[in-house]
């Protein structure tokens, strides 16, 4: 295992964004965050990276509770419908990612031929299209160095080929032993995509697991993640 | 790839992040014009005091560059300062929140306070950029054979730093704590107004609203215009930019209690106010000006520094008497750089004074040195010393005539300025946007 998150709670004055949130991470694993619009999946991401604050919980490593610094060198957040320094090239973006934010060099072309950010290069951020911006962003996110990477929507925007591919990649940093933590909102992209899911749903975890410990909790005979997740939540 | 440390990386990225921002370049832009018109009004001003087109030559005798050239030339700073600096320091802060930047950078795990030092350099280096006008000023009159005296110009051009400084610190803390740009543009526009006030307040209570007036960016400004370089002001216009910074750094510790913002920000406030309080006990200052505008004669200065005995003048004038203006800048001003352990107390009904003229002991000015007393009601240099040594029982000391300022008059028009800053200057930046837009699409 990788890390463990413990009691995680969130509230936005009255409304309840994250009620106990508990689960587990294991290495090299892609692991799929689901549930429904609103069930505060980017919340939980935001609390975890530190980038919101939350009102209580712990992510535990090794037996260890891990403190804010520590949880900066386990894992890193990429955002969903961000377009970070617009006004520089890609390639600029990419070389202050390794420059600044500690990524690997040595990933650097691997990639860029990956996400076929090639022909990108050159480009302004600001300038791309939707599906431009979000292979950028998996660009960034990937070259960065932590051991856990998560990434808000990875497909939002991308056509089926461009997903795809994107899987494969994923797959292929997992392979290296990277953790990627995926909060996707299609439940089909998801179990096309993933290992193992954590299901939330109104900011509580329902259930986590692959597709048949999930089916075996939900009491369904079928393996099909979407009667699952509609038995679970 | 070039290997740098990070906080390299951070400087590069807002380097670059300024020459993008179209506020900044519309501040270079408008720098040129500004400078142009006061500059070339301020010489032809300068010109005709001293002679030009038949007027009485040798009025100007006495005229000093600093205030009759520099200190209006390099008003253009305080304008930009107010009016345009801080779209240009907002743009920077805000921009990361806006574009999302900032939920990556801030998981580098750098400080807070070292990101925001870095902004606050790129900006200064902007500032100084934006100051090239009001500089490149200097050749040119030179090249008009008017006289610089370097000392006076580094503290007007500090003076203005400063300023700008304390504006970084104000719209940095703005921009920080507002979640809209615009919203932190009002609230910077609503500070600064706010010193406007203070400073109207002042001169109309006296007291200790006066005293805080002196450290309004306008008051600092001021000074440094006649070139006094104060040890309090400096301090104090330091440390409320270091805590605006501070308080900038603060709030864009996105994943920090807003509770939790709010006690280290009330805390930042507390040491500020305490420092500055501390800083407020500070005398020393050095007269820059080749005039010596801010003190009394030598001679004058060195009879004063043998009175060992502390001296209270207490003064019956309201604060908006011009006879009361007059005895603080030409007198009083002076004799507390001379005197540190002067103590001056007003004392006044109206803040007008229009219905005090007729009361018995309005317009006396009570000197008590050692505990004699004596009382005058002359406003002057002149007479608040002769009162003084008089009290005192020494004898004025003797004129030196060769050591009096006999100013730098000069009679000629601006030559090549309006095409230095109306059409090269602007031109300039034209064309430096243009190239830069171009590398950057």
């Amino acid at each position: 295992m990788l890390f463990e998150v413990t009691g995680l709670s969130k509230r936005f004055g009255k409304i309840v964004a994250l009620a106990d949130v508990g689960f587990h991470v294991r290495a090299g694993e892609l692991l799929g965050l689901i549930g429904p619009n609103g069930a505060g999946k980017s919340t939980l991401f935001e609390c975890l990276a530190g980038v919101l604050p939350c009102d209580s919980g712990a992510v535990r490593a090794g037996g260890r509770t891990v403190d804010a610094r520590g949880r900066r060198s386990l894992l890193f957040y990429v955002p969903d419908g961000i377009v970070p320094w617009p006004a520089q090239s890609v390639r600029w973006a990419l070389d202050f990612t390794i420059g600044f934010l500690g990524g690997r060099a040595s990933l650097r072309e691997e990639v860029i031929e990956q996400l076929d950010l090639g022909p990108l290069l050159a480009q302004p951020a600001g300038t791309l299209s939707k599906g431009q911006r979000k292979r950028v962003l998996l660009g960034i996110g990937l070259l960065t160095a932590q051991p856990a990477l998560l990434i808000d929507e990875p497909f939002e925007g991308l056509d089926l080929r461009q997903a795809r591919d994107i899987a494969a990649a994923f797959r292929a940093h997992a392979a290296r032993g990277r953790t990627l933590f995926l909060s996707i909102h299609q439940i089909a992209d998801a179990a096309r995509f993933c290992d193992r899911f954590v299901l939330l749903s109104a900011g509580r975890v329902c259930a986590e697991g692959t597709v048949p410990e999930l089916a075996r909790l939900a009491g369904a005979n079928a393996a099909d993640l979407e009667e699952v997740f509609l038995a679970l939540t | 790839m070039r290997s740098r440390r990070p906080f390299l990386w951070l400087l590069d990225k807002e380097c670059r992040e300024l020459l993008v921002s179209r506020a900044w370049w519309v501040l270079l832009f408008l720098m040129g014009p500004l400078v142009g018109v006061s500059f070339i009004g301020a010489v032809r001003t300068y010109a005709e005091v001293s002679g030009l087109n038949g007027t009485a030559g040798g009025v100007g005798e006495a005229l000093s560059p600093l205030t009759g050239v520099w200190a209006p030339a390099f008003s253009a700073c305080e304008l930009a300062a107010v009016f345009l600096l801080p779209f240009v320091a907002i743009r920077l802060i805000s921009g990361d929140r806006l574009s999302g930047a900032l939920k990556l950078e801030m998981q580098q795990g750098m400080s807070p306070f070292a990101r925001m030092a870095a902004k606050a350099l790129v900006l200064l280096a902007g500032w100084l950029v934006a100051m090239l006008p009001p500089l490149s000023a200097i050749p040119l009159w030179k090249s008009y054979g008017g006289s610089v005296y370097p000392p006076e110009l580094l503290t007007l051009a500090a003076g203005h730093v400063l300023n700008a400084g304390l504006t970084i610190g104000l719209a940095a803390a703005m921009a920080a704590i507002a979640e809209h740009p615009s919203t932190a543009a009002i609230m910077t526009l609503g500070v600064t107004v706010g010193t406007w006030i203070l400073n109207f307040f002042g001169a109309i209570q006296g007291g200790w609203w006066e005293r805080a007036a002196g450290y309004t960016p306008a008051a600092l400004v001021a000074e440094f215009q006649h070139g006094l370089w104060r040890l309090d002001t400096t301090l104090v216009a330091l440390v409320l930019t270091l805590a605006g910074l501070s308080m900038a750094a603060i709030w864009m510790r996105i994943g920090i209690a807003v509770r939790r913002r709010a006690v280290w920000s009330a805390t930042i406030g507390l040491l500020a106010a305490a420092a500055i309080f501390a800083c407020t006990f500070l005398t020393a200052s050095w007269d820059a000006s080749e005039s010596r505008g801010n003190s009394f004669p030598e001679a004058d200065e060195r009879a004063l520094r043998e009175i060992h005995a502390p001296l209270s003048i207490e003064v019956h004038l309201a604060p908006e008497d011009p006879r009361r203006l007059d005895l603080e800048h030409h007198a009083l001003s002076k004799l507390r750089r001379a005197m540190p352990r002067l103590t001056v107390r007003y004392v006044f009904a109206t803040s007008i004074g229009l219905f005090e003229q007729t009361a018995a002991g309005y317009g006396e000015i009570w000197y008590d040195l050692a505990g004699r007393r004596t009382m005058s009601r002359a406003t002057t240099a002149e007479g608040v010393l002769e009162a003084i040594y008089s009290l005192a029982g020494m004898p004025p000391p003797a004129e030196a005539a060769e050591a009096a300022f006999r100013g730098h008059p000069l009679a000629v028009p601006a030559r090549g300025a309006g095409t230095l800053f109306y059409i090269c200057w602007p031109g300039m930046v034209l064309a430096g946007g243009l190239l830069v837009r171009r590398r950057f699409q």
